[in-house]
């Protein structure tokens, strides 16, 4: 029996190539995102050792707030390091110092792209050279307070040589210096695309941190010390609210933080290639389904000579195993130019991942085959259990008419799956389970195969609808291609349906994408009365230098600027994001529905609350919070304001005065201004962005740039997802071709006929496009319906987080269905040019 | 006969189907066959003529080569005046859509279509319309007005063939080609399309060329071709069942 799956497998080479070639692109997926997740877990673990590997111990506070974007921790007072350096052991102390350094570039634009991709990032020189990660390749340290060294890929970027001037944004505004040297980060240019400046010490606290005070202490050990000894010596004497902890210790932590940030990104990209292997799924399942239809005459043969019904099972069984594990090792050879391909799209948004070596694991190989291989067995398995069904007597009828409805009970099977796959997908969106993302995969899933098994009832009525314009346009082609496809509705349908997913998945993002930017779009026009919005491309980390704001307040042109900052905080033991916002100026310019209190006279001991946040913690006006602060520890702050709008300033805002109070560093992530009367808004424009040149990272926009601005962030992130959806689109497209010319096969004896009765090529070539078509239609169709679904769903479960428009974009989806009918046309070539060139007698002649 | 004289014959007189030397080769080298071996015959018009022999005398190949559906290797092959050689894949199928009606042994029906559209199928292609008249005519003179709207797997052997019939005699073509068309049918089905056939001819003045291995089927014609190693080897006009079969016997021996 072996024998005869060899032999099978090797006459119909041809016919198993689609389902070859759909596999291999799934599992080739798969494993391109096995490597680049390895891969980039290995590059930032490497990154990491090597900045700390110097390292034997480090003090820090032991103050933290644990965001989701990474620890906060307070600064530590300069003094520390005098007594570290008495303790015995103790080699080498610096204080760290570290803060936002952003370059400009020699055209006057800001560098590097903080908010999105690798920091921009500014370190106090060190001679110690365990602590210094950076190698000096041309010039000198940084002596003199206009010193700076920066990494080499900002001087070939800029382009900077030793001596230029350049200008640097920290959180003393911008400011010029003088490149004294340029640096190397190991081998690298720069360490994973960071941009890099170095100052000298008492510079670096001025323009980085605070004078007087470090983010952290780190001390090398003297020889013979190990560093668990060092850290045990130095806890001793550390004052109060520090912590020590070993250079392993901190290397595993960072190490272990870095995977955290990186999970998303890795489950991201596994649902992809799940995505990709589904829709190879229903390939293997159809065409193992038509290769059986088509085999029974020889099947029933088998069975009569007296081959047992497992031997068939596992025979037909055994063809789709092979043919996994050959696609499988294909695809695994092929996921190594998905992986690079994958890491030249991350460099576009400014990550760049080292190009020497990708992570190959044994356990990427060892997955993606079992992934492979399983998945086609499990595709295959029903069509193979069909195939040991098949009667001997089959051997001599020929060809039944293929039974055209579902039976009762797979009926409600499917309505159960279909139902089921709602229930789970609502539970998934609405009732806030943990592992969200699967349960909502899962809920997807039972949809997808739901209406997929219901399919073939639709499939039928469909094509009867669909087809007859095109009957009526096309003539005999057309109208045979219409028949074509409702004759055979399980096969139509579940081709179809492969496509479905592609479709659906894009509908439903397309969805999701038009309903957040009307939402976000909704926001700006009701909470800003401003005018103009300054951007500074960052988020936490950096900005605008708060000059920016207190020098257009002083331009006539402005009635108003108002600077918004952001921070973070514990309160009742969660993070929040708080927000400083300029009580005086921002009740001309921010809308945040205050119905209690007033935001105007807002002091250094205050803080706004929004309304539903304040409820669920049971507080009202004029109650004391305590909020925990990095720097100033617990602070009791009354609150002076309820507002209803928490989409520009979140739960939590302090005033101006408050945020200078507690956090040190303190930058402006966007500036709203409201134009003077009196003025034109060109000419505020002009003014505003006279004093805006001076800031190389101030983006000044009027509003509709800014909400187009945002659209753009949002559709960029859409394209690549957009790029990875095309890849399951193509698939489909491949299952679609293959089922056609598995079809065209089958129907040797009917095209032969039509061509002897006078039906050209190109006819018959119309009639098989034709017929690609109202099946590419028909997966559209359901893809659309199921896109419209889920997008729906996921819009009303984000309604509280901001989601409060939801928009269907009739004009994508309408590309999407023009889109389809030519990805038909296009799949049916080459099945079609084999139909027109098929010998017609051979087809007639008497069997 | 020169092809020059052939073309310059009216087409009221010229053969309906005729061929030139025509000779046909498959396969190469050591494994070459000769189906056809020189032939030359002609088919009048308006009459019911019959290709007869014993299997490998190349009798279909000889139909298939006359109805345009294979090319000849040399010689030449003749749709009344039009030399078949001279004319393009195209051409070729739009002569046999236009031109020439269709009856083989199995497989004439397309099985998702009914009765009605496989009949009017040959028109459709070539988007003319059907002549509501004459299509009344053949479907009752064919006992097929109750069967319209069934599908072929609906509908007997018998009847599966009288729709095919109709088919190629809607198409009001200058010569139908039947290849065996009684093979798969019993005896009294089998008649029943014969004699249709040959009322086709009789009645409406078609031409009809069949193959067929019956005495019985050959005697409905009004002309025998009997064919042996892909040469004629003898004709019979008037044929019946006896002398058919006789005939047979001889060329056997």
């Amino acid at each position: 029996m072996f024998r005869l799956t060899l032999d099978s497998l090797l006459a119909r080479k041809f016919r198993l190539l689609s389902t070859t070639l759909s596999i291999t692109i799934g599992v080739a997926f798969l494993t391109g995102s096995f490597l680049l997740i390895d891969t980039m877990g290995r590059a930032f673990d490497d990154l990491l050792s090597d900045v700390n590997q110097g390292i034997d111990a480090e003090v820090r506070s032991s103050e933290v707030i644990e965001t989701g974007f990474g620890d906060i921790r307070g600064r530590i007072d300069a003094s520390v390091v005098d007594v570290v350096s008495e303790v015995e052991g103790v080699e080498a102390v610096e204080g760290v110092v570290v803060g936002y350094a952003q370059l400009v570039d020699t055209d006057g634009e800001a560098m590097g792209n903080p908010g999105q991709g690798a920091p921009t990032l500014g370190f106090a020189w060190t001679d110690i050279d365990e602590l210094n990660p950076m190698d000096l390749v041309d010039g000198t340290a940084p002596l003199a307070p206009t010193d700076v060294v920066i990494d080499r890929a900002s001087a070939k970027n800029g382009p900077f040589s030793v001596g230029d001037d350049i200008t640097v944004l920290t959180q003393a505004g911008p400011q010029t210096f003088v490149v004294s040297g340029i640096a190397t980060f190991g081998a690298a240019d720069s360490p994973l695309g960071a941009s890099i400046a170095i100052f000298e010490p008492e510079t670096a606290q001025r323009l980085l941190g605070e004078p007087g005070r470090y983010d952290m202490i780190d001390i090398v050990a003297a020889e013979g010390v190990s560093q668990s000894e060092l850290r045990d010596r130095v806890a001793a004497v550390a004052p109060a609210g520090t912590e020590v902890i070993t250079g392993e210790e901190l290397i595993a932590e960072s190490q272990n933080d870095i995977a955290e940030a990186l999970s998303f990104f890795n489950t991201f990209m596994l649902i992809f290639s799940g995505i990709a292997l589904f829709v190879a799924a229903f390939i293997i399942y159809n065409t193992f389904s038509i290769l059986v239809a088509q085999r029974t005459r020889e099947l029933a043969l088998l069975r009569s000579l007296g081959a047992r019904k497992r031997q068939v099972l596992l025979s037909v069984l055994g063809e789709a195993v092979v043919v996994g594990l050959v696609a499988s090792l294909i695809g695994i050879a092929a996921g190594a130019g998905v992986a690079v391909m994958l890491q030249r799209l991350l460099g576009v948004i400014g990550l760049e991942l080292p190009t020497d070596g990708l992570v190959f694991q044994p356990a990427t190989v060892v997955w993606s085959l079992v992934v492979g291989v399983g998945m086609t067995a499990v595709s295959a398995l029903a069509p193979s259990r069909r195939s040991a069904a098949v009667a001997p007597m089959e051997a001599i009828r020929s060809a039944a008419v293929e039974r055209t409805g579902l039976s009762l009970s797979r009926l409600a099977a499917s309505l159960i799956l279909l139902g089921g796959g709602i229930a789970v997908l609502g539970w998934g969106l609405f009732g806030e389970p943990s592992s969200t993302a699967l349960i909502i995969g899962i809920g997807a899933v039972g949809v997808f195969l739901g209406v997929a098994a219901l399919a073939p009832i639709v499939a039928t009525p469909f094509a009867d609808v669909v087809g007859r314009p095109i009957a009526w346009l096309r003539g005999v082609p057309g109208e045979l291609a219409r028949e074509n496809a409702m004759r055979n509705p399980r096969r139509t349908a579940t081709t179809a349906a492969a496509l479905m997913i592609g479709v659906g998945l894009v509908a439903t993002i397309s969805i999701f994408a038009a309903s957040a930017t009307a939402s976000i779009n909704k926001i700006i026009d009701d909470a800003i009365i401003g005018d103009l919005v300054i951007d500074s491309g960052t988020f936490g980390f950096g900005g605008l230098s708060p000059e920016l704001a207190t020098r257009l307040n002083e331009v006539p042109e402005v009635e108003a600027a108002s600077g918004v900052r952001l921070g973070f905080a514990d309160i009742d033991g969660e993070a929040q994001t708080v927000y400083g916002i300029d009580a005086e100026t921002s009740g001309r310019i921010i809308d945040v529905g205050v119905v209690a209190g007033s935001t105007e006279s807002m002091g250094v001991d205050n803080l706004a609350v929004f309304d539903e946040y304040a409820a669920e913690q049971g507080w009202s006006l004029g109650d004391t919070v305590e909020v925990m602060f990095a720097e100033t520890g617990a602070q009791e702050l009354t609150i002076a304001a309820i507002y209803q709008r928490d989409e520009l300033a979140g739960n939590v805002f302090i005033g101006n005065s408050a945020f200078e109070a507690n956090y040190p560093s303190v930058f402006d992530f966007q500036v709203y201004v409201l134009g003077a009367d009196g003025f034109t808004t060109t000419e505020v424009r002009s003014a505003v962005e006279a004093v805006a040149a001076d800031y190389a990272n101030a983006e000044v926009q009027d509003l509709s740039e800014y909400k187009q601005g945002q659209a753009d962030q949002i559709n960029q992130l859409l394209s690549f997802v957009y790029a990875l959806l095309f890849l399951a689109i193509i698939i489909a497209l491949i299952g679609i071709a293959n089922t056609l010319a598995l079809s065209v096969l089958e129907r040797t004896h009917e095209l032969g006929l039509l061509r002897a009765i006078g039906m050209t090529r190109r006819q018959l070539r119309s009639s098989i496009r034709w017929e690609s078509v109202l099946i590419a239609l028909l997966g559209t169709a359901l893809g659309a319906v199921i896109g419209v679904f889920f997008g729906w769903a996921i819009v009303e479960a984000l309604r509280d987080d901001g989601f409060s428009e939801l928009r269907f974009p009739v004009g994508q989806l309408l590309i999407a269905v023009v889109l389809a009918a030519i990805a038909g046309v296009v799949a049916a070539t080459l099945p079609a040019r084999r139909a027109a060139r098929m010998n017609v007698l051979g087809a007639v002649a008497a069997e | 006969m020169t092809s020059l004289d052939v073309q310059t014959i009216t087409p009221s007189t010229a053969p309906a189907s005729s061929a030139e030397l025509a000779t046909k080769e498959f396969g190469e080298g050591s494994t070459k066959v000769r189906a056809l071996d020189e032939i030359s015959v002609a088919f009048e018009p308006g009459r019911f003529s019959a290709i007869m022999g014993p299997s490998g005398s190349g009798k279909s190949t000889l139909l298939h080569c006359l109805a345009a559906l294979e090319p000849l290797t040399s010689g030449r092959a003749f749709i009344g005046g039009t030399d078949l050689s001279d004319l393009n894949d195209r051409e070729l199928t739009e002569l046999r859509r236009d031109r020439i009606g269709f009856v083989f042994q199995t497989f004439n029906l397309l099985p998702m279509l009914s009765a009605e559209k496989n009949i009017t199928l040959q028109r459709r292609l070539a988007r003319e319309k059907v002549d509501r008249e004459w299509f009344d005519t053949v479907v009752d003179s064919l006992e097929l007005r109750d069967r319209l709207h069934h599908r072929p797997s609906e509908l007997s052997g018998g009847q599966q063939q009288r729709v095919a019939v109709a088919r190629a005699l809607i198409n009001r073509p200058e010569t139908i080609f039947a290849d065996e068309p009684t093979g798969n049918l019993d005896s009294s089905s089998g008649q029943e399309v014969l004699d249709f056939l040959r009322r086709a001819v009789d009645e409406f003045g078609q031409t009809v060329v069949m193959v067929t291995h019956d005495p019985g089927a050959a005697a409905h014609a009004d002309r025998v071709v009997f064919l042996a190693d892909g040469r004629i080897v003898d004709e019979m006009a008037d044929p019946t069942t006896e002398l058919v079969l006789e005939k047979l016997k001889d060329l056997g021996s």
